[in-house]
């Protein structure tokens, strides 16, 4: 037997072995893809209905003797007036056909109660709608939204439903007449949490996830590529140093709840910093990054080739100075990507902040590093464990809102790194 | 008789503990070329880095002996290695501008060191020192596109204008040829020859072609040890070593 004849013999298994190979990668990706495609579907189709919300059209009139009985425009006045009843009023007009007190109850809860604050502001905002009808669209409340998204739910028996025959019936009489529709959620977008679904919005978790992750990269970029530069390039290569790297690979690897106890302990109970307060959640999500980053520091710098450095030296420059005029510069990109990505992690991070307090209930928006807040993942851990039929959507929704944010880092950490890499 | 401008006394290298030279004592000249050649792994570009110090950036070298330049011992505790290497400039094997501008490459050193008063001056220096390198007149249009951008050849001229730009006393050249094509390596022997009047140059080679056609002074290095030391003509016409003579003729290397 010739070479020739040797290796063909082998040769069919040879390739075969590669095609199976290949086959394997092929079914791996197929079913990742598939999970993905699964998840981010159910989640867009729980969560989109939550964008939009119903709205019912009213003939409000602006009672002057409920908002203003003195004639007076005194802004207290105004404020503290009865707007239920301005909306109780108008309902009445709408379904003259209601009277019992029980009836008018639940006629009056057709509408949210946070109209009664958007009426009160309307009116702050121009005293002269006092005295006047005006149409208005006021927002549904939580359980006519869910009828009106979900119109199978009308088949359903009247225990198994969230609303009564009487009040379906009017919701439908309300339909008929063409004074419903659906319209962005602009409280999604503008308030904080609430304990009504449709008074809810988002807006509130964001911007503590905001402030909390401005505090994170104030604190933990600079002394992370400082300590990166310094293990790096100026640290003698020693014991210590050695032990020094070791630990910070490991913290890396450590739980981030372990971040979120040292925090409870140092921050809140030793420095008595304020409970639930963006900067303490910035602090101790910075701890968690500060290897991260220091890492990719490092990786970015041994990336650099060596020529550069001796090229510097080699001029008489010191050390120090061929690493911030040469070498530094050529790891920025690097450096970060690696940053964006840290920062990305701390976004999705809730369970170190569980302990600080961020995971209080928050109704007002924060406006401060001090202010009480919660941030997205918690907001979404929140609303999932709240059992009104509402949460569900806002739940799904704020998925979405949080994975857009992480989408659009990861955009940035690959456009920075196709950007600004340099060639040499 | 000529001045001698660097004079190494018994220098011996370890890297950890495998030793790269022996007991290496050179005499090397003022504004002359000398040349180092043998084969690789001998130990040339070690000696060539103890010259300024550059070995100090590897952690595990240690350096026995001493080199006095003008006299004056470089490795003694007061002299302070970053002002040595202004003295001692030093050319790379393969080319490395920095990835900036060709006037930046060239302003680097006059900045770091302070060498100009202002804007014009060194806009001058980086002029001269290009046109010192023969480098001038290919990119007097371009200073602002980046050196990286340059021919291979191009390149290394460049880091030798950016070395001549502070001025230095010496210019260490380790094998300035080897990433180049035959004409590049021409012009940039030329260049050293044109510059030798001013600069004492010490190069690392591993063509004796070249080492005899730039170098006055030739040194042949083998195992870590300076087996010859001589006028360039008289090494490569009768060594007196056998070692020589069979690197020269191709028997060992
Ligand atoms: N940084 C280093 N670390 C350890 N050993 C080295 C280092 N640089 C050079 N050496 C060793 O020192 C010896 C001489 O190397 P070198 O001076 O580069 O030789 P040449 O330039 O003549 O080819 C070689 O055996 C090489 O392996
Ligand atoms: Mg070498």
């Amino acid at each position: 037997m010739n070479n020739t004849e040797i290796i063909k013999k082998s040769l069919m298994k040879r390739h075969l072995a590669e095609s199976r190979f290949k086959t394997y990668g092929i079914l791996g990706i197929i079913s990742a893809t598939v999970f993905l495609i699964v998840i981010l579907s159910t989640i867009f189709i729980e969560g989109k209905s939550a964008f939009k919300s119903t709205y019912i059209k009213l003939d409000v009139f602006f009672d002057p003797s409920i908002i203003d009985p003195d004639g007076t425009r005194n802004i207290d006045e105004i404020r503290f007036a009865n707007y239920r009843k301005v909306i109780k009023n108008s309902l009445k007009n709408y379904f003259p056909e209601v009277t019992g007190k029980e009836e008018m109850k639940s006629l009056t809860e057709l509408i949210s109660s946070s109209e009664e604050e958007n009426l009160m502001q309307a009116v702050l905002k121009n005293n002269d709608l006092i005295g006047a009808n005006k149409k208005v669209w006021l927002k549904a409340s939580s359980k006519i939204d869910i009828i009106h998204k979900n119109p199978e739910m009308k088949d359903l028996s009247e225990s198994n439903r969230l609303i009564s025959d009487k009040e379906l019936e009017w919701f439908d009489k309300l339909t008929r007449n063409g004074d419903v529709k659906f319209s962005l959620n602009k409280i999604f977008f503008l308030k904080a949490d609430s304990t009504e679904p449709e008074q809810a919005g988002i807006l509130g978790s964001i911007l503590g996830s905001f402030f909390t992750l401005v505090i994170t990269l104030i604190l933990s970029f600079p002394i992370a590529v400082a300590a990166g530069v310094f293990l790096e390039e100026l640290a003698p290569k020693n014991r210590l140093t050695d032990i020094i790297e070791i630990n910070i690979n490991n913290l890396a690897a450590v739980p981030s709840i372990i971040f979120g106890l040292l925090g409870l302990a140092i921050f809140l109970n030793v420095m008595h910093l304020p409970r639930s307060a963006p900067i303490v959640g910035g602090m101790v999500l910075a701890l968690m990054t500060l290897p991260t980053i220091i890492i990719a520091t490092r990786v970015s710098l041994k990336a650099v080739p060596p020529s550069i450095r001796e090229a510097a030296v080699g001029l008489g420059a010191t050390k120090f100075q061929s690493v911030i005029h040469h070498v530094l510069p050529l790891a920025i990109p690097g450096i970060a990507t690696g940053t964006i990505i840290g920062m990305s992690r701390a976004l999705g991070e809730s369970a170190p902040l569980l302990l600080i307090g961020m995971v209080a209930f928050i109704v007002d928006i924060p406006g401060s590093f001090t202010d009480s807040a919660t941030v997205l993942p918690v907001q979404i851990y929140l609303w999932k464990s709240t059992a009104a039929r509402g949460f569900v959507e806002l739940t799904a929704a704020g998925v979405i809102v949080l994975l857009t944010f992480l989408i659009l880092m990861n955009a940035l950490a690959i456009f920075v790194r196709n950007k600004f890499e340099k060639k040499w | 008789m000529e001045k001698t401008k660097i004079e190494s006394k018994k220098i011996s290298v370890f890297y950890g503990d495998k030793k790269a030279l022996s007991g290496i004592s050179l005499d090397i000249p003022e504004k002359r070329v000398t040349s180092l050649i043998g084969p690789s792994g001998c130990g040339k570009s070690t000696f060539l880095r103890c010259l300024n110090r550059m070995n100090d950036t590897i952690d595990i070298c240690r350096i026995e002996g001493k080199i006095l330049v003008d006299g004056e011992d470089i490795y003694d505790r007061k002299l302070d290695p970053v002002l040595l290497r202004a003295r001692i400039g030093m050319v790379f094997q393969k080319p490395n501008p920095f990835p900036k501008s060709i006037f930046d490459n060239v302003a680097y050193g006059p900045k770091i060191h302070g060498l100009t008063n202002s804007k014009d001056e060194l806009s001058e220096l980086v002029e001269s020192s290009l046109k010192k390198a023969g480098l001038f007149n290919e990119v007097k249009d371009r200073l602002n596109e980046p050196g990286t951008s340059l021919s291979g050849g191009q390149q290394q001229r460049l880091c030798i204008a950016r070395a001549i730009a502070v001025s230095p006393e010496v210019i260490l050249m380790d094998e300035p040829c080897s990433a180049l094509d035959p004409i590049a390596t021409a012009v940039i022997e030329e260049l050293i020859d044109e510059i030798s009047k001013n600069f004492t140059i010490v190069i690392v080679t591993h063509s004796m072609q070249q080492a005899a056609r730039v170098s006055n002074q030739t040194a042949f290095f083998h195992m870590g040890n300076l087996i010859e030391v001589g006028k360039t003509d008289e090494v490569f016409s009768m060594p007196k070593e056998k070692k020589t003579q069979d690197y020269i003729t191709g028997k060992i290397g």
